[in-house]
């Protein structure tokens, strides 16, 4: 494929598709969800059986817009009620002389925003279970089909569909529609669309499913939809702008997290050079516009993240802050994998004996193969050579993923009195 | 004369057809190139039979598989070249099939 081509075509689809739900939803009402989602098929259907045959268009975009459009106006025009409407929408769309360009201007970049912004609230509505929240922004908003979504989570394709259909059937039973809550109520809203947005980076990001450990399209979503939150008055408050810093630290290490083999390096034996330094640029530009009166468990995480990435190597890290910041996060809910990580960040910052204790405290994890290959590597490094490699073991019955498999059978090897192989 | 056939998934995801759709333009890039393109129209699904001036049918070929979606006409010196050139046709892994055929050439 000619490169110059494969970047134009590239995501334009999917990004579009996303682009032109929100827009068509406004117009028609999210309770016609579903025909703002033939319209946009039937759109991309039609470049993908003509543009092969005239050429691409000079803005594919643009082109798509316009048969968009085109297929909107006439749905419109035969549409008789326009139920649950925004209502200056609703008197625009009834008269012929106002119907083209009213649908012309909601396909304008600023409207075409507002509507993605307005899509995301709807998808993140209370009533809609967290699960079912992910694969609609998934659907609506990324222009991922359902077999795709269902790979990025490693679920049943069926699965998938139900949870899609629940939320749709939602949508419609709690006459759900495309308005941006008010003040206060944004607020709370905007914590829910927020949290979404943090489980779908990390549902992208986390190395506890076998396969395609890293599944960069869902992190990269995750940060385009809450870029467009930043870039909002509505919504670019702080948390906002932490959880953004947070992606974009976290996000700079993508590469360097797998080696060419498709291997875990450890943030210990990364090549820091591979890191993303723009990527944290970014990121440190918005830790500083979250930096305020008003502080979330987002601030802390990224800070954590900024710790990180800022550290010259991983023995000048400041453990000590880290070590502090998850304590302050576990405060904030207290959950086992937390009190996990702070233990490991106790073992630089304070000592391997305290590290272990805090390990032994944890009940919950016994399942989880990082509980044991953190107290595998503390044994190892204070030359505990068998336990460690008990430890190693014990994980490795824990994880099927092929890449984690290999790291600890590397770990495994390291460990005194094991014949090699 | 190559006449697609078949191949167009109604219900492909985004990224499918923006892969398929990638595939097509590398294709028609790599036969200009070569100086192989001459032309090619899409057709619209649908159409008539007219089997007699009181006969006139839907059709043919307006199901799935049936459907031609388009044709490009090329420069190849046998029509086994023609078939080599088929290969990069995008559309096989979505049940589409080619029909090559030699247009007469008619020298005046």
């Amino acid at each position: 494929m000619g490169p110059s081509i494969h970047k134009t075509v590239d995501h334009l689809f999917r990004h579009e598709s996303g682009r032109m739900i929100a827009v068509l939803s406004k117009l028609l009402g999210l309770q016609q969800l579903h025909m703002a989602q033939d319209i946009v098929q039937d759109t991309l259907l039609q470049a993908m059986t003509t543009w092969p045959f005239s050429g691409l268009p000079d803005n594919p975009a643009g082109w798509l817009h316009r048969v968009a459009r085109n297929k909107a106006v006439d749905i419109l025009r035969k549409a008789k009620t326009f139920k649950h409407l925004q209502p200056e929408l609703q008197h625009l769309l009834q008269s012929e002389y106002t119907l083209s360009s009213t649908v012309q201007q909601c396909f304008e970049e600023e409207e075409i925003m507002d509507s993605q912004l307005r899509m995301m609230f709807a998808c993140c509505h209370p009533s809609i279970p967290v699960e079912a929240q992910m694969a609609l922004i998934l659907k609506t908003l990324c222009g991922l089909g359902t077999a795709e979504i269902a790979k990025a989570f490693l679920k049943e394709e069926e699965t998938i569909a139900k949870r899609i259909y629940r939320a749709k059937e939602k949508i419609r039973s709690e006459h759900i529609s495309l308005e941006l809550p008010g003040f206060p109520k944004i607020a709370h809203r905007l914590t829910a669309v927020l949290h979404s947005l943090y489980l779908l980076f990390n549902e992208g990001y986390n190395s506890s499913l076998p396969e395609h450990l890293i599944r960069e399209d869902l992190c990269e979503e995750a940060m385009r939809l809450t870029y467009l939150l930043a870039k909002h008055p509505a919504t670019n408050g702080p948390g906002t702008h932490a959880l953004l810093a947070l992606f974009c630290f976290q996000a700079s290490r993508l590469r360097a997290r797998l080696d060419d083999e498709g291997n875990i390096v450890l943030l210990k034996y990364q090549d820091r050079r591979r890191w993303n330094q723009p990527l944290i640029q970014h990121g440190n530009y918005y830790l500083e516009l979250a930096t305020q009166d008003e502080t979330s468990v987002y601030h802390l995480e990224a800070a954590i993240a900024w710790l990180h990435a800022s550290a010259p190597d991983f023995e000048h890290t400041n453990w000590k802050a880290i070590y502090h910041l998850y304590s302050e996060l576990s405060r904030y809910h207290p959950s086992d994998i937390l009190l996990l990580n702070k233990a490991i960040a106790a073992s630089y910052a304070i000592g391997r004996k305290s590290a272990i204790n805090e390990l032994m405290e944890i009940k919950s994890l016994d399942n989880y193969y990082l509980y044991h290959t953190a107290i595998g590597e503390i044994y190892f490094d204070d030359g505990l050579d068998e336990q460690a490699k008990q430890c190693f073991q014990t994980a490795l019955d824990l994880t099927t993923s092929p890449a984690e498999q290999q790291l600890l059978r590397n770990k495994i090897r390291a460990c005194k009195g094991t014949s090699p192989g | 004369m190559l006449i697609f056939q078949g191949g167009l998934k109604s219900d492909a995801s985004p990224s499918e057809m923006q892969a398929n759709m990638g595939k097509w333009m590398a294709w028609v890039e790599k036969l200009s190139k070569d100086g192989k393109y001459v032309s090619g129209e899409p057709l619209l699904p649908g159409g008539k039979l007219v089997s007699g001036p009181a006969s006139v049918t839907d059709g043919p070929y307006t199901e799935g598989k049936e459907v031609i979606g388009g044709y490009f006409i090329i420069n190849a010196s046998s029509i086994d070249e023609a078939v080599v050139e088929c290969r990069q046709y995008p559309d096989f892994d979505f049940g589409g099939q080619v029909q090559v055929r030699p247009v007469m050439a008619m020298d005046m």
